[in-house]
């Protein structure tokens, strides 16, 4: 089921917030909407932390997580590093590592078994998602762009790619990652998905710009929408018509 | 706010001091001030420049911190200085002990590092005593004549005895009266 929100006036959810299975960060803004629309959806199932990572707001494309842990860049205050560490189940590792590049969250995508990442990080970093966040480690390209975490956002159940990336690569990617893919956009057009929007395995947040077409996109390929009766037997019987001829 | 230490002379720089430079490599040089930064800027090697700390640890002057294969002094109260990357949680008694613990590290601390400058120094005296020795037997002839010193050899100033004139005053009668 997919939200439509927006971030003090700005659509780019996924640059504000970080959604895991296990946790969401949320960015400090002025008025505390942005905040209550997580929490209204999440409160009780997960923790909701309101944070800043080294005094920036941005902590969706800074740090990097998943159920099994969550990396942050060197630049993360002691206070913020301890606060992290007091809010989040006693399951997620907190890790703050010595990366060249600090934005996190744009070289590395990941989902809880699988992560993409940047062509030029450290082999000392890869060696650190692949301990703290307890995933493989594969180092791509997303149609030629190589900040992977921005171009594309994937969680268990479906991923989204950027809309020019081949059918040769989404199949490629595909087999890689084990979920279907499918290429999309997020906020009327925009290619920055992973900024767009935040997504984990039963909810999606999107800017408030995005189409109803996107929306549908975005809720069939990770899988949101709620199962009917109906359009299951409908979906099954077409297949079972399909066996017979 | 962290406290962190100057690349150059490894003082201490408080909120409100100095520059940080950040290299195209992402590296993060900071300075406590200006003269650190502009010996830097020189392109100095702070392991040859006499007053840092760095050069100081190289060259044996001050208790080292980290385990030198040539120099067999590790001092672990360093280690508590140490950035950490993954924290713990709160714990509010870990927190008290800690707290209670601080200043007893700095005594310890600063105890070691006296011990190892008293050891660095020690036979200082003796050299002293043994160079003030040569001096004087080789400088005696600048205060005692060598026709003296063949009279009585030893390597003391000689006594001279000075005449002090008594005056009887004769002034004082009116009081005897």
């Amino acid at each position: 089921m997919a939200t439509r929100l927006q971030f003090e006036n700005c659509c780019e959810v996924g640059v504000f917030s970080k959604l895991t299975n296990a946790y969401c960060l949320v960015a400090i803004g002025g008025s505390e909407n942005f905040y209550s629309s997580f929490e209204a959806e999440l409160a009780d199932v997960i923790p909701v932390i309101k944070t800043s990572i080294s005094g920036i707001r941005t902590v969706g494309r800074l740090c990097v997580g998943n159920k099994n842990g969550l990396l942050l860049p060197h630049t993360t205050t002691d206070q913020e590093l301890q606060h992290l560490r007091n809010s989040l189940p006693d399951q997620v590792l907190v890790q703050r590592i010595d990366e060249r590049l600090t934005a996190l969250g744009n070289c590395i995508a990941c989902n809880d078994h699988v992560a993409l990442t940047h062509i030029d990080l450290d082999k000392e970093t890869e060696d650190m998602i692949a301990d703290v966040l307890k995933v493989e480690v594969f180092r791509q390209t997303i149609a030629s762009n190589i900040i992977v975490g921005s171009y594309c956002t994937f969680s268990n159940r479906g991923g989204l790619v950027h809309p020019h990336t081949s059918i040769e690569e989404l199949e490629e990617l595909s087999t890689l990652l084990d979920v279907p893919l499918v290429a999309g956009t997020v906020n009327r057009g925009s290619e920055l998905l992973a900024a767009g929007m935040t997504v984990n395995d039963w909810i999606a947040f999107c800017g408030s710009d995005t189409t109803a077409t996107e929306l549908s996109v975005i809720e069939s390929i990770f899988k949101l929408r709620e199962v009917q009766p109906g359009v299951t037997m409908h979906e099954m019987r077409k297949s079972l018509f399909d066996s017979f001829l | 706010m962290r406290l962190e230490k100057c690349w150059f002379c490894s003082s201490t720089v408080y909120p409100g001091h100095g520059i940080q430079f950040v290299r195209n490599d992402a590296k993060i040089f900071r300075f406590c001030r200006s003269k650190c930064h502009k010996n830097f800027k020189m392109k100095r090697n702070p392991r040859k420049v006499k007053w840092t700390k760095a050069y100081r640890r190289v060259h044996g002057k001050d208790m080292t911190q980290h385990y030198y294969i040539y120099m067999l002094f590790q001092d672990s109260t360093f280690e508590f200085e140490r950035k950490r990357n993954r924290p713990e949680r709160y714990d509010r008694n870990l927190a008290e002990s800690v707290l209670k613990a601080i200043p007893k590290i700095d005594k310890i601390r600063v105890s070691r590092e006296e011990a190892h400058h008293k050891n660095r120094m020690k036979g200082k005296k003796q050299k002293l005593q043994m160079e003030a020795v040569r001096e004087l037997k080789q400088g005696i002839s600048l205060v005692k004549a060598p026709s003296v010193l063949q009279k009585d050899p030893s390597l003391t100033l000689p006594k001279v005895k000075v005449g002090v004139s008594r005056q009887q005053s004769e002034d004082n009668h009116p009081m005897e009266e």
